[in-house]
């Protein structure tokens, strides 16, 4: 049985500026399958809708998976040989929702004489409509013995699977073009997607976030670990949820200001069965952590 | 069986009350109120053996160790750093994490500490002179760390670094290969550069050619001047470099990367030479007269 959560908190710089939260976030709990996903509005001029852009993109990932899952058993049977047509397939579900929900908010809310008016008309021109709501995407699915991601933009994917070792699966599309910010709202945005599908392995817990948490860190090793210290503590999901929402907005405020989302979908079966191996794993990096520090320490010279 | 879950972003309604008094009281009151639920002591959040991070800028410091900085300008050198070292420490006080990286180049090229060190945490090994002037295996040495698979791999990692580079000579190797190498780093090209001549035989022209401007180059003849010289660029450097400027006043004009970094590093010579015709030259006792 899968559980989760998930949750957004506005980053300092934003309220600063008077800007609301570009980040969304959701999670959703299937029969047999579990969905995680946040995405992270642009935010900047010309994305001025983006706010709304990283919601339709959380609802229509959701909503594009769970096409795929009703025939869950066909699903299933056809990952393991066709993963790759299937996730593409996915993806490009995922954008074709996007644009329809972009296109039914901007029929229904035209650009307004405000919104224009911090662009000459030319440059307004200039701006595809879909780049209004120009946002990121986080998402992963996990089936009972299996599990894929898909990303597009900035953002991260931390996966704890039976081993309980924090890692993080997604294979970068190295194919995207380096000087452009990927995005849902680029033209070419279907072919723009990472991914990673990882077969015959059980997930104890797995977690999508925005660039915000990932920048709060000091290293990699760090980012990591956090992942591990939460999975120690699902067990009582109920009383540490408060912790982990205070945790996000302490994060936010005092590391690069940035809005922050996490969500995490978690398999409450196999967590309880490898509680002491998480455990025992939050122990050892607290150690590793401490000899990376001494060992930074050292003076060459 | 379903069950979606859709969060929307937590906003703090009550203007008066900021979410992060909840914060502030717990880290700086040592016991928080206990009728209060509300207020989290974050000593007991096990999330916090992980700590935050603020956004983080690298100063890299390039210093020349060869055999013609014996004496009075290593002993100046040694002792302006260790004073330099608080001083920077506030500039990273205010919202960012300053980290060091100091790289000494003589016959050969070393890295005082195996990666960027956190100022917080960082002391200056005293360094000692001898040998021939390496400057472009120094360039090349850089170009190779300055990466996020080597010294900038930091996700905190949000400005682009500060070069600072120190030398009283020329360069004894094909120094134009090395910057060559150089000048093809990301890193380097919006990275905020500047360079201190020590003594008569520094070149001021090659190292314009390091900073790519005359403004953000600085000559030092004695050990007062050595000693402001030094900490005018450093600490003026590390706060331009901590400075965001992807958006403009207005918040509504942005600015793109390299309008970012042509306007810190125009800030910085500006800065620089504005400061150091403020300076006097004083008693000092030139490096080439009596050193």
């Amino acid at each position: 049985m899968f559980n989760g959560f998930s949750h957004s908190v506005m980053g300092a710089s934003h309220e600063k500026t008077n800007l609301v939260c570009q980040d969304s976030s959701s999670y959703k709990i299937g029969d047999h399958y579990a969905i995680a996903v946040v995405a992270d509005g642009h935010g900047s001029k010309k994305h001025f809708r983006s706010h709304l852009g990283s919601k339709f993109a959380v609802e229509a990932t959701i909503e594009a998976i769970d096409r795929f899952y009703d025939d869950r058993e066909a699903l299933e049977e056809n990952l393991p040989a066709n993963h790759k047509l299937i996730i593409k397939n996915i993806e490009k579900q995922i954008i074709s929702n996007w644009n329809m929900k972009v296109e039914k908010h901007l029929a229904e809310n035209p650009v307004t004489n405000e919104e224009k008016s911090n662009f000459a008309p030319e440059e307004f021109e200039a701006i595809p409509p879909e780049s209004y709501y120009g946002s990121t995407l986080v998402a992963a699915v996990s089936g009972d013995n299996y599990t894929f991601g898909v990303q597009i933009g900035d953002g991260s994917l931390v996966a704890l699977f039976e081993d309980g070792k924090a890692v993080m699966p997604m294979e970068y599309n190295e194919s995207a073009p380096a000087n452009v910010t990927a995005s849902v709202c680029n033209s070419n945005a279907a072919g723009m997607f990472s991914s990673f599908y990882a077969p015959n392995r059980k997930l104890i817990a797995l977690y999508c976030s925005t660039d915000g948490l990932y920048t709060s860190f000091g290293s990699e090793h760090d980012f990591l670990d956090y992942h591990t210290i939460i999975t120690s503590q699902l067990v009582n999901i109920e009383t540490f949820k408060e912790i982990i929402m205070n945790n996000l907005t302490k994060r936010s405020h005092f590391g690069t200001e940035d809005d922050i989302s996490l969500s995490c979908i978690y398999s409450e079966n196999l967590l309880a069965d490898r509680i002491d191996l998480i455990n025992k794993r939050v122990t050892e990096n607290k150690k590793a952590a401490a000899d990376r520090k001494a060992a930074m320490l050292q003076k060459k010279i | 069986m379903s069950n979606e879950h859709f969060t929307e972003p937590e906003v703090n309604e009550n203007q008066n009350v900021s979410p992060l008094d909840d914060f502030d009281n717990a880290e700086t009151v040592s016991a928080p109120s206990v009728s209060d639920d509300s207020i989290l002591d974050f000593d007991d959040d096990p999330l916090s053996a992980t700590s935050v991070s603020k956004k983080s800028l690298v100063i890299f410091f390039l210093i020349d160790t060869s055999g013609s900085m014996k004496g009075k300008k290593m002993g100046e050198l040694n002792t302006v750093m260790e004073e330099l070292i608080p001083e920077i420490r506030r500039v990273g006080e205010a919202d960012t994490e300053v980290k060091v990286a100091v790289l000494t180049f003589s016959t050969e090229v070393r890295w005082m500490y195996s990666t960027p060190i956190p100022i917080e945490d960082f002391e200056w090994a005293r360094l000692r002179a001898s040998g021939v002037t390496s400057m472009g295996a120094a360039f090349k040495e850089l170009n190779h760390r300055m990466s996020r698979n080597s010294f900038l791999s930091s996700p905190s990692l949000s400005f682009a670094p500060v070069i600072f580079l120190m030398t009283d000579g020329y360069p004894s190797d094909d120094y134009k290969e090395g910057l060559k190498e150089l000048q093809t780093n990301s890193w380097y090209k919006f990275g905020l550069k500047a360079a201190l001549g020590i003594g008569q035989e520094a070149n001021d022209n090659i190292l314009a050619e390091f900073t790519g401007s005359k403004d953000t180059v600085v000559h030092a003849y004695s050990g007062g001047q050595l000693a402001q010289m030094i900490k005018i660029i450093a600490v003026t450097s590390s706060q331009i470099g901590s400075k965001s400027m992807t958006l403009s006043d207005d918040t509504t004009h942005e600015l793109g990367e390299e309008d970012v970094f042509a306007a810190k590093q125009k800030l910085l010579g500006q800065q620089i030479q504005e400061l150091v015709n403020t300076q006097t030259d004083g008693d000092d006792v030139p490096f080439d007269t009596g050193w």
